[in-house]
């Protein structure tokens, strides 16, 4: 866990936080959103699980653009 | 005074020609019944005359209008599936619209708050138009398509979409428009047209083949017919009727004698002294009038 | 004038609306710091991994600052690049596939004004965005590595700017060719992959390509001064960018709107 103790979390936080946002709000529209593209379900999994390139993901086609 | 001439307006796709050639003036004030079954063209025909499609060939002209104006402010048009954008609330969409047509703000604003009332879904104007129903589509679509008060409006089946009531509905919402401006609807339905419309266009594969005031047509096609019912041998004594010229035509169907004839009254006496001279076992005699559905189904299945 | 700010404030309300303006700029945030915090955290990543010998010292030469930049611009090449064609892809063939541009179409809109409120919206987007992403990566840059002149990072924002801008322009060019946002894209993508490779390989040749902007903004941020073909390229990029707006607005004039 020396790893850990030697990173700055300083440097690393705030790019946690925007992190943090970009999957919050993608969670919130997707709530929010009637319909998407592919089941619901599993754009939770990616949002989540898939870290930056899930939510992105999600906006670029999950979202039913209209 | 006219509002719109068509003349001979054709439109091919990859060489199939779906509108062969019409022709047609709308007057202005009336509302107009663009009629005919799925596929004759009324679509395409109301994409040409909105400017939303080039005609192959004919021409399209707005009256008292140079021919380079823009026409599109004049018109108002609504498609058969109209589509919004989801994400405005119905209020935000009007005035968009209207705005985009060239309102004022102050009259976009009262204007829509007007035709909200008017359409009926002032209730829901703040909601986004994606949880819209299908009728609260139809009457956006109209609200928009009026909105900047058009000399000419055009609706792409505006209630074949719809519900019985939502079409009773929105067929008064046209009743009420006709008192605005000219409207011109296309429909599958001849009743809605013969509702509330004043003219009656009517297309069958791309061929105007019938055309004039409701009342011009009802006169022309309430061609007199006599039902007629013989308890026996009712082919051989139709056959001797249309032999001595009695009348022009006849229909045996389901026991029933259908004749076609010219005059009514001369028909009805002849008819009635060849059943006493001849001893003719009649069983009923009816004098009926031909509709004009009986017209638009004959159109429609030859 | 007025219907044109008209088109244009529906454009940003539907990318706030739409949460564009929330993910986009996060987006190239992300895309931004990643090389200059995975370069700093190399010999810890590597260490992690494992697999090295206990004792193993591993001994990087740090890279010199501006290079750690370059690596930024360099992923905006790839993934930047690749964001601004799918949220560019739809915004006009979107609306002619979906039906609403029969709508408003067939209101007044001037088709130019259609089509440039619709540029100009995604430009904002784009600039936005590539400024906080680009901004993110210079400042880790600055706190990991060391910093570099604020002067040398806008101008090579400009610069780069033009490609980015290029590529959105590009875009918009194919979407008043197609109704299907998917063709769209893939046309955008194809013509800039096309257009990279060609000005790579015969780089003596086209050497005015909008595609060497990148190579261009690498070397001065490298050696401070652009190499002579920088003029040129950025008048035949911004050229090109007029020329496909006034391509895309005749086109769609063409065009018939429901098919």
């Amino acid at each position: 866990m020396e790893i850990l103790e030697s990173i700055n979390w300083g440097i690393l936080l705030p790019i946690l936080v925007i992190q943090l946002i970009l999957l919050v709000v993608a969670i919130i529209d997707l709530i929010r959103i009637e319909k998407t593209n592919g089941p619901k379900w599993l754009w939770v999994l990616l949002i989540l699980f898939v870290n930056i390139i899930g939510p992105v993901l999600y906006f670029v086609i999950g979202r039913r653009n209209q | 005074m006219s509002v719109i001439q068509v003349k001979d307006l054709k439109k091919s796709f990859q060489s199939v020609e779906i509108i062969k050639g019409i022709n047609f003036t709308l007057q202005e004030g009336r509302c107009i019944a663009l009629l005919g079954p799925n596929g004759a063209g009324k679509t395409t025909t109301l994409r040409m005359l909105s400017g939303l499609m080039k005609p192959s060939s004919g021409s399209v002209n707005f009256s008292g209008l140079e021919k380079e104006t823009d026409i599109r402010q004049f018109i108002g048009y609504l498609p058969q599936h109209p589509i919004f954008y989801e994400w405005m609330t119905g209020r935000e969409f009007l005035e968009y619209v209207g705005k985009l047509a060239g309102m004022s703000k102050a009259d976009v604003k009262k204007r829509t708050d007007e035709l909200l009332e008017l359409v009926g879904i002032a209730d829901a104007k703040n909601r986004r138009i994606g949880k819209y129903s299908g009728g609260m589509k139809q009457r956006l679509g109209i609200a928009q398509a009026i909105i900047h008060r058009p000399k000419l409006v055009m609706l792409d089946e505006p209630v074949s979409a719809l519900d019985p009531i939502g079409r009773r509905e929105v067929l008064e919402l046209l009743e009420k428009l006709k008192e605005e401006t000219t409207v011109l609807f296309s429909t599958h339905i001849l009743n809605d047209a013969e509702e509330v419309c004043d003219d009656i266009l009517f297309l069958h594969k791309g061929k105007l083949v019938e055309s004039g005031t409701m009342e011009e047509l009802r006169e022309k096609y309430q061609q007199a017919k006599i039902d007629l019912v013989f308890r026996d041998d009712m082919e051989g004594i139709l056959k001797s009727f249309s032999e001595k010229g009695l009348l022009q035509s006849y229909l045996i169907e389901g026991g029933k004698a259908s004749v076609m004839v010219e005059n009514i009254e001369e028909a009805r006496r002849a008819i009635v002294e060849e059943v006493m001279k001849e001893n003719l076992p009649l069983v009923k005699f009816e004098i009926n009038r031909t509709s004009l559905e009986d017209v638009f189904m004959k159109v429609v299945q030859s | 004038m007025r219907q044109w700010f008209i088109l244009f404030n529906k454009e940003m309300l539907e990318m706030a609306r739409n949460f564009k303006w929330v993910w986009v700029p996060i987006a190239f945030i992300l895309i931004g710091v990643m090389d200059p915090i995975t370069t700093y955290y190399m010999p810890q990543i590597l260490d992690s991994v494992g697999g090295l010998p206990e004792g193993t010292v591993i001994e990087m030469p740090t890279p010199p600052a501006p290079d750690i930049l370059m690596m930024s611009i360099g992923q905006y090449n790839m993934f930047g690049v690749l964001i601004i064609v799918l949220i560019t892809m739809g915004l006009i063939a979107g609306e002619r596939k979906s039906g609403v541009a029969g709508i408003i179409l067939v209101k007044p809109v001037s088709f130019s004004s259609y089509i440039t409120a619709k540029w100009a919206g995604g430009l904002l987007l784009v600039w936005v965005s590539y400024f906080v992403g680009l901004l993110a990566s210079w400042y880790y840059v600055g706190i990991l590595f060391k910093w570099i002149p604020f002067g040398d990072f806008i101008q090579a924002f400009f610069t780069y700017g033009i490609w980015l801008s290029f590529v959105l322009t590009v875009t918009i060019f194919f979407n008043a060719f197609f109704r299907s946002p998917g063709v769209v894209g893939f046309a955008s993508i194809a013509t800039v992959i096309v257009l990279s490779l060609v000005s790579g390989s015969l780089s003596h040749l086209l050497e005015w390509s909008p595609a060497q902007i990148a190579g261009y903004t690498g070397e001065f941020l490298s050696t401070h001064s652009f190499p002579e073909a920088m003029l040129p390229t950025t008048l035949l990029a911004v050229g090109g960018i007029v020329f496909l707006l006034i391509g895309a607005i005749l086109v769609f004039r063409k065009k018939e709107l429901a098919a």
